[in-house]
Formats: C-alpha cells, sequence, structure tokens
C-alpha cells in the first residue's frame, strides 16, 4: 500500500538534499586538505586548487622523513599512543571489572571517592602543581601516567561488567578457577566491545593530545605531532598571507600552508584507517556508557 | 581455596569478604590510591583559593600562607574582564544549545528514513569521522578555509564578485561566536546522532503501521510519533548540555576552541573562563586568584548539573542519576 504522494516526493527530495550536503561538508574539507599537500607550496599560494592538486609533488612530506623535529615528533606521538593506550586499558579494565562486583567489601566506599571526583576538582592550577612536584614535567611519563584512569570509562566498565550473566561465573567456580583465570579466560573474551570502544577512545585522545606536551613539557625532543602542529596553526592563523606563508623551508617551495596541510594529512590517515572498523563497537559501547553511566 | 570468591558471596564480618577478595580488592585499591593522588591531592590544593599565596612559597606555602577570606572572589568579581568573559563563556554554551542541539536530532530523522541500510550506515561512518579529529586539525581546516587572503572560501566569495577583500572570519572578534558554532557542528552532529538514532530504532514499530492505516503522511509521522518517541533521549542530552552551560558546552569544546581560534583581534569575544584561569594563572602566574576563578566555576557548574537534573526529574521524570 506504498503511494508516493506530492508530500513524499517533496520530503524525500529534502532528505537527500540534507544528507548529500552533510556527507560533502565531512569529507571535502579532507580531500582539500590533501590535494593542498600534493601541490608545489608556491604556486598553491597564488593558483586555486579546488578540484586536484596542481603541480603534483610528494615534496611537502619530505620534511616528516628528513627533519629530525618532525620525526621525533611523530616517534613520540606513536609510542605515546601504543604505550598510553595499553597501560591506560589494562588499568581501566582491571579497576572497573574489580569494581563491578556486587559483594566487594567497602564497595560504598570506594563508589563515594568515584563519583566524588567525576564531577568535582580541583582544577588546572593545583593539577599543575601536582604533576610539577611529583617531577612529572619534562619526562615521557607526564604523557602516561596522568591519563592512565579515566573516571567516565572506569563507570561504563562497571556498568558493562555488570551485564555479563552471574551463571558464567559460578560453573567457572564450580570448576575451581580462582579471579584470575576467570578474568583472563571467561571476562576478556566477552568484553570485546568494550575493549575495542576504550582502546580507540584512548588511543584517539593520546594520538590528538597537544595540552600535555604543551604545558606540562619543555624539552623539544619531548614535543608531540599534534603539538608541532598546533605550533603552526597558532602561527598562520593570525598571519594568513602569502608573505608570511612562504619559507617555511628555505631553498624548497614549501611554505607554511602546505606544511600544515601535509602534517594534518599525516595526523588525520591512521584515525581514518582505525575507526571504520571498530564502529560497531565504539557504538555499542557508547549506548553502554551513555544509557547507564 | 584463597583467591576465589563467589559474587553471590554472603558474609558475616566485611573484613571476612574483604580477605576473600584479594585480587579485586588490590586493583580496586590501587584505583582508589590513584584517585586520592590525581584528584584529591589537587582538591586539598582548592585551599590557595582562600590564602594569600603566591609561587615563592613553595608547595607547603599553600598550607602554611595567611587566610584572606573572600579577597580573590571579590577581586575577580571586580575585575575589568569579568562581565566580557561570563558573557562569553556562557553565550558560547548557550549559541551551542540553541544550535549545535537540534542538528543531530534533524540528522538522526533524516537517517531513519533511509530504507537501503548499506547507504545508511555508510552516510553514518562519514558523519563520525569529524568526532575523532582533533580541535588542532579542525583550527587547521578553519584556516584552510577561512583565512582572509587566501582561505577557500573567502577566494570563492571574491571570485563571485560577492566581497571585494576577504573577510577577517578568524581574525574579527565579531565572527568568533558563528565561527564556534560551525564548528562544533561540523565536528559533533555525527556524534551526538549516534544516541538519537538508537532511540529512534527502539520506537514500537506497532505505531507506524498504525499510522500507516490511518494514512499519514510522513512528516506527520516524524512529528507525532518519531520525535515524542525519543523525548526521553532528548531531555537527558538537554541536562548534559544545561550541566555544561557554564563548562565546556555541549560537546566540552569551548576550551580548545577559544585556546586554539583565539586571537588578540578576537579576544573580547573568545576570553572565557577557562582560558582567562590559563591567562592569569600560568602565564602572569597568580596562582591564587586563577585557583578561585577556578573553583567559582566549579562550584556553579555543580549546581547546574544536578538543579538541570532536578528540574527534568520533576517536568518529565527523566534524570539522569
Amino acid at each position: 500500500m506504498k503511494r508516493a504522494s506530492k508530500g513524499d516526493v517533496i520530503f524525500d527530495s529534502i532528505k537527500w538534499i540534507f544528507l548529500a550536503v552533510v556527507v560533502f561538508v565531512t569529507l571535502y574539507p579532507f580531500y582539500y586538505v590533501l590535494i593542498q599537500s600534493l601541490s608545489q607550496g608556491m604556486s598553491a599560494l597564488t593558483d586555486n586548487v579546488i578540484f586536484y592538486p596542481k603541480k603534483l609533488t610528494l615534496e611537502n612530506y619530505i620534511p616528516f622523513f628528513t627533519d629530525e623535529k618532525w620525526k621525533t615528533a611523530i616517534f613520540i606521538s606513536v609510542f605515546r599512543t601504543v604505550t598510553g593506550t595499553a597501560i591506560g586499558l589494562m588499568f581501566t579494565c582491571l579497576v572497573s571489572y574489580s569494581l563491578s562486583f556486587k559483594d566487594l567489601a567497602f564497595r560504598k566506599f570506594y563508589f563515594t571517592i568515584l563519583i566524588i571526583s567525576m564531577y568535582f576538582s580541583g582544577g588546572i592550577i593545583p593539577y599543575y602543581m601536582l604533576l610539577k612536584n611529583l617531577n612529572l614535567f619534562n619526562t615521557f611519563l607526564v604523557y602516561i601516567i596522568p591519563g592512565a584512569l579515566n573516571i567516565f570509562f572506569v563507570m561504563v566498565g562497571i556498568s558493562f561488567f555488570r551485564e555479563i550473566p552471574q551463571e558464567l561465573f559460578d560453573s567457572a567456580h564450580v570448576d575451581g578457577a580462582n579471579d584470575f583465570i576467570i578474568f583472563w579466560k571467561l571476562v576478556l573474551p566477552v568484553s570485546k566491545p568494550f575493549l575495542a570502544t576504550i582502546a580507540l577512545f584512548l588511543g584517539v585522545e593520546h594520538w590528538n593530545a597537544w595540552f600535555d606536551s604543551a604545558f606540562f613539557v619543555q624539552k623539544p625532543e619531548l614535543k608531540t605531532l599534534s603539538f608541532l602542529m598546533m605550533q603552526i596553526v597558532n602561527k598562520n592563523q593570525i598571519s594568513g598571507s602569502v608573505s608570511a606563508g612562504a619559507a617555511a623551508y628555505k631553498s624548497s617551495m614549501i611554505t607554511s600552508f602546505s606544511l600544515q596541510s601535509a602534517a594534518m594529512i599525516i595526523a588525520v590517515l591512521p584515525i581514518i584507517c582505525v575507526y571504520p572498523f571498530l564502529q560497531k563497537y565504539f557504538v555499542k559501547g557508547m549506548m553502554i556508557g551513555s544509557v547507564k553511566g | 581455596m584463597s583467591g576465589t570468591v563467589s559474587r553471590n558471596h554472603k558474609s558475616s564480618g566485611v573484613w571476612r569478604t574483604f580477605r576473600k577478595q584479594k585480587i579485586p580488592q588490590t586493583f580496586a585499591i590501587l584505583g582508589i590510591i590513584y584517585l586520592l593522588i590525581f584528584s584529591y591531592v589537587p582538591m586539598s590544593g582548592l585551599i590557595m583559593a582562600f590564602k594569600n599565596y603566591n609561587i615563592s612559597l613553595g608547595v607547603m606555602g599553600i598550607f602554611t600562607s595567611d587566610w584572606v577570606g573572600l579577597k580573590h572572589f571579590k577581586a575577580f568579581v571586580n575585575d575589568i574582564n569579568f562581565w566580557t568573559i561570563i558573557r562569553n563563556t556562557v553565550a558560547l554554551s548557550f549559541l551551542k544549545l540553541i544550535f549545535a542541539f537540534p542538528m543531530p536530532i534533524i540528522f538522526a530523522v533524516m537517517l531513519n528514513e533511509i530504507k537501503q541500510n548499506k547507504i545508511k550506515r555508510c552516510i553514518q561512518t562519514i558523519s563520525y569521522l569529524p568526532h575523532f579529529i582533533s580541535w588542532v586539525i579542525v583550527s587547521g581546516l578553519a584556516i584552510n578555509f577561512l583565512a582572509t587572503d587566501n582561505g577557500l572560501i573567502n577566494q570563492m566569495l571574491i571570485a563571485l564578485g560577492l566581497i571585494k577583500d576577504g573577510i577577517p572570519f578568524l581574525t574579527s572578534a565579531g565572527h568568533f561566536w558563528p565561527l564556534a558554532v560551525v564548528l562544533d557542528v561540523w565536528k559533533d552532529m555525527g556524534w551526538w546522532t549516534i544516541i538519537f538514532l538508537a532511540a529512534i530504532t527502539g520506537i514500537d514499530p506497532s505505531l507506524y503501521e498504525a499510522a500507516d492505516i490511518d494514512g499519514a503522511s510522513r512528516f506527520s509521522k516524524i512529528l507525532k510519533i518519531t520525535i515524542p518517541g525519543i523525548r526521553g533521549t532528548i531531555a537527558v542530552v538537554l541536562i548534559l548540555a544545561l550541566g555544561n552551560l557554564f563548562g565546556g558546552g555541549l560537546s566540552g569544546s569551548n576550551f580548545e576552541q577559544s585556546y586554539l581560534l583565539g586571537n588578540a583581534m578576537n579576544l573580547e569575544k573568545s576570553q572565557i573562563i577557562q582560558t582567562y584561569i590559563f591567562k592569569v594563572g600560568l602565564s602572569n602566574g597568580r596562582y591564587a586568584y586563577a585557583t578561585a576563578i577556578g573553583l567559582i566555576q566549579s562550584v556553579i557548574s555543580l549546581i547546574l548539573i544536578f538543579g538541570s537534573n532536578l528540574v527534568s526529574k520533576k517536568v518529565s521524570d527523566t534524570s539522569l542519576f
């Protein structure tokens, strides 16, 4: 009993136009940056690069493989993303799994501590002083330790682990398995959606982080890719003109705009490659968090 | 057997249970110790806000320096920047609430009207992408598109003969608020859609079937079934947004936006409480003063979160906690 009334046709047209605009507005900026990064820097400033690269070149990517500053920053970013995600994931999992036990002694006390720190904090200045006095400034650990336990993820984890059917544990106990074996052999395998979600969020957070690199670290050899990008973006924002854009690297056609475009592509690429495959997990994971959190 | 725990264990003494829960207790306590260090120690630093503290006194100076009561709070209220900062903070969050909040609802409704599952999933996947991109990169994109001299949009407007000189989107005060809202919509519309789309999927299909028999148009089905069906979810997101009015705004983006896209030219519209705390605290070294401002913000945020939750509970029976 489907009939295409006039109203339906209009509605369908509006719907498709709206969705097409959303898709275009989302994707085109990335395409635009890509063709900018593949165009010769100097000519991209004067010619309009809108549909395809002008004077196709990979020159803008060279600094990321030759310049010590960029090479170190990429290494630091990759290294902190891998270790930070692994440690954060492990810690969040173990703590939230432990707190999900319904008969845990002192459970009320633990939850009070947890919930207060979710809604209230000392603010940035006392936090800054704490990290400074723990001697974490100017160390790689300042990227890893302060973010190792995210309270929100712990809450999501607790509600996730509580969903695991009790029978699973009961039968394991009958078999004489201890808590650790149960966690490793039973809990982790059924927790894939949660693990994948947290891993994705932690990974993206570490990869994108610039704040700690800007305020807690002065050593140039510890700066992250995201921080260096922030510096270029800050510079280009104010100048925004051809003359100031030129000469990011002498004796080349690279401008600070073309360099920025190449850096952006390098920073976005890992994210584009990873998130679509984790999508089915994080949609589920996010719903657990938002509905029950 | 030590280390073996029943999740339904009933014990007379809490310590006996405790001793039997070796492994979970170890990690629970580790987590609590971590929170005590990284959340509660900074909280104790809040007493700085009531003290005559300066950096030269060292850490212990926080506790030994003289009490000054509400001096720093009064100073903030009398600060020449006070009203500008409060206005900017609230205005940015409020504009996002008005413009960025309805977009994902509209988008979710439109997505739900797609019958082809593959296309639907594909569009949705694309729409999440900006959520995972950092604000640093979004600011970079903003420069690519909106720079006064060679930004794409200005170039196009000039080519079309609509303007003669580039519009200073990034370097003028008047453009900052719309810029922040537009970038927020671009970045997080797809993300918030996840929640609304899931809520729509949960609506009883028989309602639509009944409406079909009555010959209802698709538009009236949306207005009479879909939107009322996700009222609860809308209320929850609204509580979150109201609670964040004094903090980061709907998606928590106020600080990064104002910090990364704020500059001397748009300061009068881009400076918010969080960036001001940074400026007076970390750049000017007025720790006690900055801590006091931070405390005001935390307390107001807390009141807003619990207040909006309470109101929502009364009005619509929906609450976060």
